[in-house]
């Protein structure tokens, strides 16, 4: 015990002096990242900041300044995400913002960031009102309409089916605004929808829903659950012997769901972020990305939400870098005029509304295994 | 009201931070950090007072608060937005009239979200307080999450789950003041009074009350629907102070937030809830530099997510260990009490 508190002790002695010796005199730029480390989103808010620390690591200079980041957890609150936000701009002054996992934390940060004139990045806010009115706010994702409009483009299109049905979590603000812009483009495409079926979440029982989705007799259903629940409902769909295909989105984008829904997984679509590791061609960056994950967290599997955290950061490093200046109306200026960056998720570019625009990529689950088929992007 | 030296000082006093609080706001004395934690502070002491007028002085168990915080927010909003914001809002289903076009003064909005909780709870109050402890807690409890429930699916009034957000932040510094000045106000003048009496009656012994030929259901109708009226005000002005909000942020943790205030400042004391709401919001943000990377000089201790979470935590403990009445009892800070402790100094 005592040796290792010494060796402990030794460890960190090190670890000071080496930061000490790599202390360059000029001034660091400090950004500020607000993210759920604990609560209820505390999964995804970890997974996004190990992808933000990753992209720290690889750049960790711009302009010949050290760059600094300022981490603050929210609790996965919203009152506490506004205090750090504001907590962020006032006492640590940070020029930029990275944030946060979960729309309704970054509408609360956004409000603020507006107010401080300070830009800010989030990660996997894809509810359309966090950017909506905001000059100073932009997102490394894309939105869920767009993400919406994409699975349908790619189950009328490219599968052609023509009956779908939708199974969505009312409580959750990303499930309710895929769903409802799925059925608006698979309509405008010129397809039927025939069924839309509520749930809670937390539910572990969709058989009923299920029996009705049978009755209604749709080619396909759409489902943007998130993981653990979009494995229930496979398995249960399997067992009831429905015949549709089931396809999600980016939230069942995760290790996990093969293992959770076993072989029920056979068949299933969700689209997701341009990045997989089992992506056939892989972009330079992407496979950046992926080899410094791999060196960095060698028990870890790279996500897309990792990648998203990466992103964000590096969005605001090229910012910085074109505006050659730290001064956050310059970096607002150089992120909203974001275009052709190539970074681990494809080539991404800032839209009029400061969403990140990049192509949607569908996976698809066969013989127990991920495979990355394609990439689409939306009609409509 | 005979005008004798304790209503003298309480309105000079009142007049004083009121004009401290003006100056600080109107130069911008001290950070926006600093005024926002202070405006957070007064709509907690809000809300913990309300909730101790219901559990604290009547004995009523109820754990309802985030849902009349939810009405009360949702309402203020919902008068607060400007048509314009609401139809580009409202993306699932438009808004209906007359939500649509409506548009007040802030003030009004802020009585309006008390008065529609106030409703709200009077609806609720009837059938559910003829039950008592744990059982109220349960019939409460589940009121609020109907609430919620309500605000998910009403999504042509309150947008569902995507939530609402750029309400006007016309909740300052000040106003945020006066609307804690009023709730303490008029609890004050409540609660010292005989109605006060018959309330901390009905919570000691209820038997007795009955038997003294109170109504007791009247005055727990009356105690609960008044604490649902601040509670509303106070969500209305959280809204505004936020300036956004959804369904999810009104669950039942909002409630035992509130809780704890009342513990931890003391059940029955007004004090003590306008303490408790003060320290807790203070101390939650101050304990952040836990969480910090620390630099002792010779090591550096790296920032853990959560520390905050456990020393908090063990605060809360310590102050139910060894002061289980909370910081002030049942007591009071008073003209009175403060001259009789300057005198068994002197």
């Amino acid at each position: 015990m005592k040796l290792g508190k010494r060796l402990a002790g030794l460890a960190m002695l090190a670890l000071t002096l080496g930061f000490a010796g790599q202390a360059v005199a000029a001034e660091p730029i400090k950004i500020g990242v607000y993210l759920p480390l604990t609560g209820q989103n505390a999964f995804g808010g970890q997974l996004e900041l190990e992808g933000i620390q990753l992209a720290h690591k690889q750049m960790p200079t711009v302009l010949d300044r050290p760059i600094e980041l300022v981490v603050v957890d929210n609790k996965s609150d919203k009152v506490e995400a506004a205090n750090a936000v504001k907590r962020l701009t006032e006492r640590d002054k940070v020029v930029a913002l990275i944030g946060t996992y979960g729309s309704s934390l970054a509408m609360a940060g956004a409000e603020i960031t507006e107010k401080a004139k300070i830009p800010g990045v989030g990660t996997s806010c894809t509810n359309p009102l966090v950017t909506m009115g905001k000059k100073y706010y932009f997102r490394a994702c894309f939105i869920d309409p767009y993400q919406g409009a994409a699975a349908a483009t790619y189950a009328f299109e490219n599968l052609g089916f023509k009956k779908a049905a939708v199974l969505m979590d009312m409580t959750n603000d990303y499930a309710v605004g895929l769903a409802n812009f799925f059925s608006r483009s698979f309509k405008k495409l010129g397809g039927e929808v025939v069924a839309n079926l509520k749930y809670s979440s937390g539910d572990q029982d969709f058989t009923a829903q299920i029996t009705e989705l049978i009755a209604k007799k749709p080619d396909i259903v759409f489902m943007p659950a998130y993981f653990a629940e979009g494995a229930i409902i496979m398995k249960q769909a399997r067992e009831l012997g429905a015949t549709f295909r089931l396809m999600g989105a980016d939230a069942m984008d995760n290790p996990d769901t093969v293992k959770l829904a076993g072989k029920a997984s056979e068949g299933f679509l969700h689209t997701t972020f341009p990045y997989d590791p089992t992506m056939p061609t892989m972009s330079g960056e992407a496979k950046k990305f992926t080899d410094a994950w791999k060196a960095a967290y060698p028990e870890k599997d790279t996500n897309v939400n990792g990648a998203l955290g990466y992103n964000s950061y590096f969005m605001i490093y090229d910012a910085i870098k074109r505006a050659g200046s730290a001064d956050p109306e310059a970096i607002t200026k150089a992120l909203a005029a974001t275009k052709d960056l190539v970074t681990p998720l494809g080539t991404v570019s800032v839209n009029a509304t400061h969403d990140a625009e990049m192509p949607v990529g569908i996976i698809e689950y066969k013989d127990g295994k991920r495979v990355y088929v394609g990439e689409v992007t939306p009609k409509q | 009201m005979r005008l004798n030296f304790t209503t003298l000082a309480n309105i000079l006093l009142i007049l004083l931070v009121g004009g401290a609080l003006w100056l600080v706001e109107r130069h911008g004395l001290i950070g926006d950090y600093q005024i926002y934690i202070v405006k957070l502070i007064f709509i907690n002491a809000i809300l913990a007072l309300s909730l101790n007028l219901i559990y604290g002085f009547t004995g009523l168990f109820s754990l309802g608060h985030a849902g009349f915080m939810a009405i009360g927010a949702y309402v203020g909003a919902l008068c607060t937005l400007l048509p314009e914001q609401k139809e580009m809002m409202w993306i699932l289903d438009p808004i209906i009239w007359p939500f649509s076009v409506l548009h007040t003064p802030f003030w009004v909005a802020v009585l309006a979200g008390g008065v529609v909780a106030m409703l709200f709870a009077f609806v609720i109050a009837v059938p559910v307080l003829r039950l008592g402890d744990d059982y109220l807690g349960i019939a409460t409890l589940g009121f609020a999450e109907i609430i919620r429930v309500f605000i998910v699916n009403m999504s042509s009034i309150t947008n569902g789950s995507l939530g609402i957000k750029g309400i006007p932040a016309e909740a300052t510094l000040l106003t945020c003041y006066a609307w804690m000045i009023v709730t303490l106000i008029v609890l004050a003048r409540l609660l010292f009074g005989n109605f006060g009496n018959v309330l901390r009656c009905i919570r000691d012994n209820e038997i007795a009350a009955n038997v003294m030929g109170i109504n007791v259901f009247n005055y727990k109708v009356l105690s609960f629907c008044l604490g649902a009226f601040f509670a509303g005000v106070g969500g209305a002005l959280l809204g505004s102070h936020l300036s956004t909000i959804d369904p999810k942020m009104f669950n039942f943790l909002l409630t035992f937030n509130v809780l704890m205030f009342v513990v931890a400042g003391g059940l029955g004391s007004l004090t003590g809830s306008l303490l408790g709401a003060g320290i807790i919001t203070v101390l939650l943000e101050w304990l952040r530099a836990i969480e910090e990377p620390m630099d002792f000089g010779l090591f550096e201790i790296p920032g853990i997510p959560g520390m905050r979470m456990v020393v908090f935590s063990l605060i809360l403990l310590l102050i139910i260990l060894f002061r289980r009445e909370g910081i002030m009892g049942t007591r009071e800070l008073t003209w009175k009490s403060l001259r009789r402790l300057g005198r068994k100094k002197a």
